[in-house]
């Protein structure tokens, strides 16, 4: 019989390591690929230097080199140069800019999943609700972006990067991004499948026998089976983000992605991958931490009865 | 009845994505600039584009993109959603904690993000949608068995094997037949064509995104066309381009690959 402590415990393991994976494994791929990482950058057959450049950006002596080095600076905050997006400019300031973005859009977009999912949990959101939002939930998200981008053509023009403008793009992307691809869908359903079976079991008869509610019964059991169900949907919808955000030309942290990968910026993309992993790990030690309070809740002693 | 129905749709959409794409030209037909943008009813059965091309050939070019490696992502779906149903039944502590090691693992990322890398990392000539559908396949394969094992599970996993046992059926009868094909089908199909579904769309976004910035797609070669290009050429119609057409034409697709997941899902429904 596992130990209820090894599944959060795992997950907290897997949320320090992740931030130091992603990049090493990136790192480890950039040196398997064919040919000499700073040829990337700067290829010998159309310019020249490209030794000095391999040295300049600690691309001469090996991955564990290269990885070390990239590691250490990450932690104090310098994550490199771009090698072909905006090339030599800094990726930390890319990033500070475009984190605020991708996190706003993601949070907009969750609030509704998260009303939707409190709604089916409680009953609140009928069942005849589910039909709707899964048709709407089928079209992708690419066209729920062209749909909100069209929008703010039409709407604003020229002016489409003004800070109205903006904030409208938000609303809409986030608005695309909750409903694109069955998220607010594949939430609602999930989580009402959970909980009508959670429903049947003979404890929750019994404590509404004594008096008690029944989300007072079931919650504490389902609970931690909700928390993972919702942290795959923000994997879900950070996903998403790459493409509203290309799409609806919303600066942050999938953009910032995209445009790394289109120009084979290594230097943008172990960065955006780096911010991708470290968001994933606060989500895994969320998850961890709501499942050990949850074991702790529902393993305290109850409080002795006078006789 | 309805499932006979929506299983024909199914099946005739799905033939229709492999038709279109055999019958695919390598590469586009001459500008014809008389023709262009020409509606529907000027050059059926789709119209054409800005230099006067059939929309038809794009459609076929974009089905033959698509039509295999989505298969393919779709089968890799259906195998590990097939395993970890399996694996539930038989019982085993270590296989279901590796499955969920595996899961956890392999889930902790967002997807997008790991095909992108993926993609960049592709040398040029290994570039195309196959390794990108194999990739999100690969991702998605733990979604299918946890909920495979789920549906084991409920059904008694190795209790429900031992009972059948006991009523002298053999273990391949029971695994294949009333594990897999009575109980795990409505799931495991219904993930697998929801992941054809999922890379078709993928290659959608990825090709659109692409041609927004004018730069190469990751999924095909340059003179193949994607549907994408015919969703991109009908978004110009809110410029006041006459490509509304276009735009019918490439919404269509998308429901049509839409409609037929859902019909596949409607179809292998447990009884």
């Amino acid at each position: 019989m596992q130990r209820w402590y090894v599944r959060p415990l795992v997950r907290l393991i897997a949320a320090l390591l992740l931030p130091a994976a992603v990049p090493a494994v990136i790192t480890a791929l950039i040196w398997a690929l064919p040919g000499d990482p700073a040829a990337i950058i700067c290829p010998p057959e159309v310019c020249s230097g490209t030794e000095e450049l391999a040295k300049r950006w600690n691309l001469n002596d090996g991955p564990v080199h290269f990885f070390t080095k990239w590691t250490g600076d990450a932690l104090s905050g310098d994550f490199g140069r771009s090698w072909r997006l905006q090339q030599g400019a800094p990726v930390a300031p890319m990033l500070i800019e475009s984190i605020p973005n991708t996190a706003l859009l993601v949070l907009f977009s969750f609030v509704p999943i998260l009303l939707g999912v409190i709604g089916a949990a409680t009953r609140v959101l009928p069942r005849a609700a589910d039909g709707l939002l899964r048709v709407l939930g089928l079209p992708p998200s690419v066209i729920f972006a062209l749909a909100a981008s069209a929008v703010i053509t039409i709407k604003y023009g020229s002016a489409a990067f003004g800070d109205e403008a903006e904030r409208v793009k938000l609303v809409l992307g986030a608005l695309a991004l909750g409903l694109a691809d069955a998220a607010m869908a594949g939430a609602v359903s999930g989580v009402r499948g959970l909980m009508e079976s959670e429903r049947k079991q003979r404890y929750v008869r019994f404590g509404i026998l004594r008096g008690e509610g029944v989300l007072q019964n079931t919650l504490p059991n389902a609970l931690p089976a909700i928390i993972g169900q919702l942290r795959a949907r923000v994997l879900h919808l950070l996903s998403g983000a790459v493409i509203v955000e290309v799409v609806l030309q919303i600066n942050g942290l999938g953009d910032l992605l995209w445009g790394g990968t289109l120009y084979q910026d290594f230097g943008v993309v172990i960065a955006a991958a780096f911010g991708f992993a470290v968001i994933s790990a606060a989500l895994l030690i969320t998850q961890a931490l709501v499942e050990i309070g949850v074991a702790l809740h529902v393993r305290r002693a109850p409080k002795a009865v006078a006789s | 009845m309805s499932r006979l129905i929506s299983g024909l749709f199914a099946t005739s959409c799905l033939a229709l994505l492999v038709v279109m794409g055999m019958f695919a030209p390598e590469h586009l037909a001459q500008p014809d600039l008389s023709m262009a943008y020409a509606s529907p009813s000027e050059l059926p059965p789709f119209g054409a584009d800005n230099r006067g091309r059939p929309l038809l050939e794009y459609a076929q070019q974009g089905a033959r993109v698509v039509a295999l490696p989505s298969m393919l992502g779709g089968l890799v779906v259906l195998f590990f959603g097939t395993l970890g149903g399996l694996l539930a039944c038989v019982g085993s502590g270590r296989a279901q904690a590796a499955v969920q090691g595996f899961g956890e693992v392999v889930g902790a990322l967002p997807r997008l993000v790991v095909v992108l890398v993926v993609a960049l990392l592709l040398p040029q000539d290994m570039r195309g949608l196959t390794p990108i559908a194999l990739t999100w396949a690969l991702l998605a394969a733990p979604g299918a068995m946890d909920e495979a094992a789920s549906v084991a599970g409920r059904l008694g996993g190795a209790r429900f094997v031992e009972a059948l046992r006991a009523h002298g059926f053999s273990r391949a009868r029971i695994y294949l037949y009333h594990i897999v094909a009575l109980n795990l089908r409505p799931v495991v199909v219904r993930q697998a064509i929801e992941t054809v579904m999922q890379v078709v769309f993928l290659e959608i976004a990825l090709s659109y995104l692409a041609l927004s910035d004018s730069q190469p797609s990751f999924t095909h070669n340059d003179s193949v066309r994607s549907w994408a290009d015919i969703l991109y050429l009908g978004y110009q119609v809110i410029l006041d381009v006459e490509t509304g057409h276009a735009l019918a034409l490439g919404l269509g697709l998308v429901g049509v690959v839409a409609l037929m997941s859902l019909s596949v899902t409607w179809a292998v429904r447990a009884r």
